[in-house]
């Protein structure tokens, strides 16, 4: 028994070494300090009517920093080190806007988050992308 | 010899068997129950936001969080609240050796619930803190150095085994190198770690930081410098590695805690790194020679000098290294090792504080001295003649 306990540790440990080498996420991979990376994100609430409102605003009584306390994402604006990595840094961005979004249910006008992330792999030129949340229905 | 054993082959069997062997060999759980003691305050730490924010009535689904599977049960907040106290208690208890195997189980289970309630919650050092508590849970490690095992004594009741099977300690002797091998591989098979780019602009982009050491102008040139993190890095990467693959051989052993030692100091000076220093450092006891006792010191019990390193060692021995017996008036200090090799006066003292937990860094490097290799040599051969007299045969 104890032969088959410490086989399927040292395998999954194995497993889970090798899965951050491809994964957002990189849970028990043990990647220290994987990169310099930076990010910063232009992040604005889209309203039904077409507005694009920046979140730093208060809105319905919400503030953005007070809904986003964690990895770094309260204040996207300010160029951020990406800690456990880039993949990682704008996946943890994309679900916040997704929470956002399904969170805020006193806000009526808002039909989506999106967030234009500017980002810098390391000692790479800067490339800018656009993330979005879920559209949230009923809305405007 | 179970179904399965009995119908393997010869072979399967020949390489099975010393495997078997291995982690079922008896050895001692010294380093595990002085491991369980020292990671108490690490859950207490690793506990302390999640409480100062439960305390000001924030939990984690306060503020955007994101599970890992929708069928994860989440308690109610007061429910929550109460377990990350209970928690906190467990850890402390686990530290004391209190109903040990409940407490660490305790601490254990809610530190992982606690930590897959959110992708969020990840941190590497979480990771390896929620390894080494399910470790400390099915090692029995609370044994020795724990109030159990007084109110075992108090009671009269014979003391329980301190050994037991060695898989434990062989797991977590894995686990502590695959983090090191792991760590380094990652930046080994990186460009732009192996190259010194990653460091360099590290330590560019926290320039801040870095003001606030007490750092002298050409000090700050050279950590500046693109050309210095060309060799830095690399030596970053193969420090890793030498840890990771230094820690399995007896000879590379003590030179591989001493490096990881001073690694993690380094770490902990230039980065956040939560508990991972403090966890890392108290982890290394477990490549301790699971065996207790089995080195003498002794003294001339009518000289004070004498008795206060008596002393000494007897407070700082947590791991158990030695037996301190009584030698004729007038003897110099001495200490017979493991293998037999006897030494005396200073080169005995500074074999054997290179031995404790607390002194073992500054004194590893003591057996180096030629003073020291020339005693270790001389009671090496005296050992030998020793053991091949007619006198010792007898």
């Amino acid at each position: 028994m104890r032969r088959v306990v410490v086989v399927a540790v040292v395998v999954v440990q194995l497993g889970l070494v090798a899965r951050g080498y491809w994964s957002d996420h990189k849970q028990f991979a043990f990647q220290m300090f994987p990169e310099s990376s930076t990010w910063r994100a232009t992040v604005v609430r889209v309203t039904a009517d077409g507005r694009r409102v920046p979140i730093e605003r208060q809105w319905s009584g919400y503030r953005w920093d007070e809904l986003v306390r964690v990895r770094g994402l309260s204040y996207p604006s300010i160029r951020h080190h990406a800690d456990a990595g880039l993949d990682n840094q704008l996946a943890f961005l994309e679900a916040a806007l997704d929470w956002v979004a399904s969170n805020t249910p006193r806000d009526r006008e808002t039909r989506y988050l999106e967030a234009t992330v500017t980002s810098w792999h390391n000692a790479d030129p800067p490339r800018v992308g656009v993330l979005r949340s879920s559209v949230r229905e009923g809305a405007g | 010899m179970n179904t399965a054993a009995a119908r393997a082959s010869p072979d399967a069997r020949g390489v099975v068997a010393p495997f078997d062997d291995l982690l079922g060999r008896a050895v001692s759980m010294r380093a595990l129950a002085l491991l369980r003691v020292l990671a108490g305050p690490v859950v207490l730490v690793h506990l302390r936001p999640f409480l100062a924010d439960a305390l000001d009535g924030r939990i984690y689904r306060d503020a955007f969080y994101e599970p890992y599977a929708a069928w994860y049960p989440e308690v109610p907040r007061g429910i929550y609240v109460g377990l990350l106290l209970l928690a906190a208690a467990a850890a402390v208890a686990m530290s004391l050796g209190l109903l040990t195997r409940l407490a660490t189980t305790t601490a254990f289970v809610i530190v992982a619930y606690n930590q897959f309630l959110s992708t969020t919650h990840f941190h590497n050092n979480r990771a390896y803190l929620i390894i080494v508590l399910g470790l400390l849970v099915v090692a029995p490690c609370g044994r020795e150095l724990s109030v159990d095992a007084w109110v075992r004594r108090r009671r009269g009741r014979p003391a329980l085994d301190p050994s037991a099977p060695a898989w434990p300690l062989w797991l977590l002797r894995f686990e502590c190198a695959a983090i090191y091998g792991a760590s380094g591989l990652s930046k080994l098979v990186d460009p732009d770690w192996f190259g010194g780019t990653v460091t360099w602009q590290r330590v560019v982009r926290s320039r801040e930081q870095f003001d606030a050491w007490p750092l002298p102008d050409w000090a700050w040139s050279v950590l500046t410098d693109r050309g210095f993190h060309t060799g830095a890095a690399k030596m970053i990467v193969l420090t890793e590695l030498f840890i990771a693959l230094g820690l399995w051989w007896p000879r590379t052993r003590y030179a591989a805690v001493w490096v990881a030692l001073v690694f993690h100091i380094a770490i902990e000076m230039s980065a956040s790194v939560q508990v991972f220093s403090y966890l890392g450092i108290a982890v290394l006891v477990v490549w301790a020679v699971p065996s207790t006792r089995d080195r003498v010191l002794r003294i001339d019990p009518t000289a004070r000098g004498h008795r206060q390193w008596a002393g000494v060692v007897r407070t700082l021995d947590w791991l158990a290294r030695f037996r301190v017996e009584p030698a004729p008036p007038g003897s110099q200090i001495e200490v017979v090792d493991r293998d037999g090799t006897m030494i005396r006066g200073a080169p005995a003292l500074g074999l054997a504080l290179s031995r404790l937990p607390l002194t073992a860094w500054f004194a590893l490097p003591a057996p180096l001295l030629p003073a020291v290799r020339r005693a270790r040599r001389a009671g090496r051969d005296g050992a030998f003649v020793r053991a091949h007299s007619p006198i010792s045969e007898r």
